[in-house]
């Protein structure tokens, strides 16, 4: 009953904001929407025994340890973007934006929080592929914010190649029930049951499950950025506003992860091998692999951040697909870190884009001596994403690696070591060319307070969670990789 | 009874062969209008399949899906694609990377590969019929073909319309559809989503002066 509870919440607060006719109201309770379902959130999730399972609507929902987790992310996420957004959409100037797109924006926010948290929560898988065909769906409008020709580009792309990698997806899910109908005994209903089929999986045919997970980890591997799907990516992560860009990299990506994790497990245990580690495996490294040239060369910096969270998204991949408790662990630490430094990252990308007005990284230089707060967090960022001790990404990094090394896969470890180090460089040329030398161009500078706090909170977040897990989360981490290695 | 059984079944075959002329139809139609009215026949051959397979095997809930099929997929999108059109003012022919013949050869190649992969498939053995499963196939690599080669955006989305139909079909036949929660919450999504994409092609005319999606390439790299 709770699951359904906390659903309610984005979806009510998504249509109260076409109710109202003020700017206020609609700013007002745009925050409170994602504030309650913050609190909505933490609570149900550390209230709940993490070894537990709890169910909604019919067994369709179903919060788990995994599930948990992202909803924590989620409503985490989801609040700062928020925070963030009511900075800097809802000034009250001349050039703010009308009330009609105000309310759009607040709309579909709240419709994209709600497409998330039923994609998580999903047991039915059926649910699970509309509602991850909903985050494409509500989010579409969300990239294409400021109506420019380039934005309508991008949210073009990512509709129709998320869209027809989705449909893809759909074909594999088909499959699974078709497998369950002609092998499992029991309740037509329960065929797309994520818990029915983990346990039945003996009964399910492991040819057609290979078949299926082709087709999932395709279809879904679109939408998360993996490569060699991942061409719409950086285009509508770059031209979404920056809060946007923030939920889209830092949790709709891990979204789809979360859905191919799902079939991984299943796949796992019903043809009893590595097929499934192995394609993870792949398709992590590639991305990697492919990312790593782009992010080298890059001249724009929100492109930047997306082409690092292709990277990220394959390391994750590699992660889950080395397995074992080491690397699900790390995967999973590393779904939480990415999230919250890709956020800050984009969150300080929506300033230096409202500072310069340019997205270009060289004709932007010395961002420490025009506003040392923005140049110092921004730079910290970078170190973060780029993998530099004592922060966070850096333990899960280290996490999955070690894990590759305990499953002995030497070939790969060396190949994402030597990945990582290009990456560092890169990221580190670029941001040091922004952050240090001198400045010259003139600064649009207001203070908002809300978003420079917004960046306080998560530099502080990254660096506490590099060097401390709190002790419930950690609990919720290795309960959730239990899950996965369909162990309890 | 068992007469009534065999014209039934003859009757589905029959409306597959319709299914897989109008996939056809859709790629060959050089104008939107018409192609918008071949989708339209397709998804009600489709429908008339989805019915035909409920009562000949009494499977109830498969009548949910078919009455949909019918109402918004033979009429409702069409409707919304016609009013579009209308809108757009779109009458010349469309462009496309390679011409009607070339992509009419390239269709029936994608639809021999359905069947030479799926014909010997020991995995698969359908609840209905095997037939079945390469049309499927072939209509989703149609669909594809035709997102591909068009420039138009209104013929990209008619193609992802055409790919949906034939993973319909590939559920109806393969398993008797999908729960009908499942099946509702798609046809809720196909419905919105042929809705914002629609809003999109507004966009994309207003902004580039045009719906060729060639004239999309602001962003590189």
């Amino acid at each position: 009953m709770s699951i359904l509870y906390l659903l309610s919440v984005p979806l009510a607060f998504a249509f109260l904001s076409l109710v109202f006719t003020s700017k206020v109201l609609v700013r007002s309770f745009f925050l409170l929407g994602t504030m309650v379902l913050a609190v909505a959130g933490w609570w149900l999730v550390f209230q709940s025994n993490p070894k537990e399972k709890i169910f909604a609507f019919g067994e369709n929902l179903m919060m788990d340890s995994f599930c948990a987790l992202f909803i924590l992310i989620i409503v985490s996420i989801g609040l700062l973007s928020s925070l963030y957004a009511a900075g800097y959409l809802f000034k009250e100037d001349e050039s703010a934006i009308p009330l009609v797109k105000l309310k759009r924006y607040a709309f579909f926010f709240h419709l994209f929080l709600f497409t998330m948290l039923l994609t998580v929560c999903s047991n039915n898988l059926g649910i699970m592929w509309i509602a991850i065909e909903g985050t494409t769906l509500a989010s579409a409008f969300l990239v294409n914010v400021d109506d420019k020709k380039s934005s309508i580009e991008a949210a073009w792309k990512y509709l129709i190649l998320c869209t027809v990698g989705i449909a893809l997806a759909l074909f594999g899910i088909i499959l699974v029930y078709y497998s369950a109908i002609s092998g499992a005994i029991g309740d037509g209903k329960d065929f797309l049951h994520w818990t029915f089929l983990m346990e039945h999986a003996r009964q399910l045919d492991p040819e057609v499950m290979k078949l299926a997970f082709i087709f999932i980890l395709v279809g879904y591997g679109t939408k998360s950025g993996l490569a060699p799907f991942h061409s719409w990516l950086p285009d509508a992560h770059s031209q979404a506003p920056s809060p946007v860009s923030a939920l889209l990299s830092g949790v709709l990506l891990s979204c789809a992860i979360f859905g191919i994790v799902r079939f991984h497990a299943l796949t796992q245990i019903v043809t009893n091998s590595q097929f499934s580690g192995n394609l993870l495996i792949f398709f992590g490294l590639l991305s990697v692999a492919i990312a790593t040239p782009f992010i080298l060369i890059q001249g724009d910096y929100k492109r930047l951040f997306a082409y690092s969270s292709v990277e990220h998204m394959g390391l994750v991949a590699v992660g889950f697909g080395f397995g074992g408790l080491f690397g699900i662990y790390g995967a999973l630490l590393h779904i939480i870190n990415h999230a919250f430094t890709k956020s800050l990252l984009f969150f300080s990308s929506g300033h230096l884009l409202h500072h310069y007005r340019t997205k270009e990284i060289q004709k932007i230089n010395g961002i420490i001596k025009t506003s040392p707060l923005l140049g110092g967090i921004f730079f910290l960022g970078v170190l973060a994403i780029a993998g530099l001790p004592p922060f966070s990404i850096f333990v899960s990094e280290f996490v999955i690696l070690a894990s590759g090394f305990i499953a002995k896969r030497f070939a790969v470890c060396a190949i994402l070591l030597l990945l990582l180090i290009l990456v560092f460089a890169g990221l580190l040329k670029h941001a040091s060319s922004m952050v240090f030398g001198k400045s010259e161009q003139p600064v649009h500078s207001e203070k908002s307070l809300l978003m420079d706090g917004v960046l306080c909170i998560g530099v502080v977040l990254i660096l506490v969670m590099g060097v401390y897990l709190p002790t419930p989360l950690n609990h919720l981490l290795q309960e959730a990789s239990l899950v996965i290695q369909g162990k309890n | 009874m068992s007469m009534e059984h065999e014209s039934i079944l003859s009757l589905i075959h029959f409306m597959g062969m319709a299914f897989l002329i109008f996939s056809f139809a859709m790629i060959a139609s050089p104008q939107l209008l018409s192609c918008v009215r071949f989708y339209a026949l397709h998804s009600l051959s489709l429908a008339v399949i989805t019915a035909l397979i409920a009562y000949g095997n009494h499977v109830e809930h498969l009548i949910v899906p078919a009455i949909l099929t019918l109402v918004l997929k033979t009429w409702v999108i069409p409707q919304i694609f016609f009013k579009l059109t209308r809108r757009l003012g779109v009458h010349r022919e469309i462009e496309s990377y390679i011409n009607i013949p070339f992509s009419l050869v390239l269709s029936t190649l994608l639809v021999f590969a359905a069947y030479y992969t799926t014909g010997d498939l020991k995995v698969l053995r359908p609840v209905f019929s095997n037939e079945f499963i390469p049309l499927a196939i072939a209509t989703i690599l149609i669909g594809m073909l035709m997102m591909a080669t068009r420039k138009n955006a209104v013929s990209q989305v008619l193609g992802l319309l055409l790919l949906e139909n034939g993973l319909f079909l590939m559920a109806v036949t393969m398993t008797f559809g999908m729960p009908l929660l499942v099946e509702l919450g798609i046809f809720f999504d196909v419905l919105v989503g042929a809705i914002i994409m629609g809003i999109f092609v507004f966009k994309i005319r207003n902004a580039f002066e045009g719906i060729d999606v060639d004239d999309l390439t602001v962003l590189k790299g």
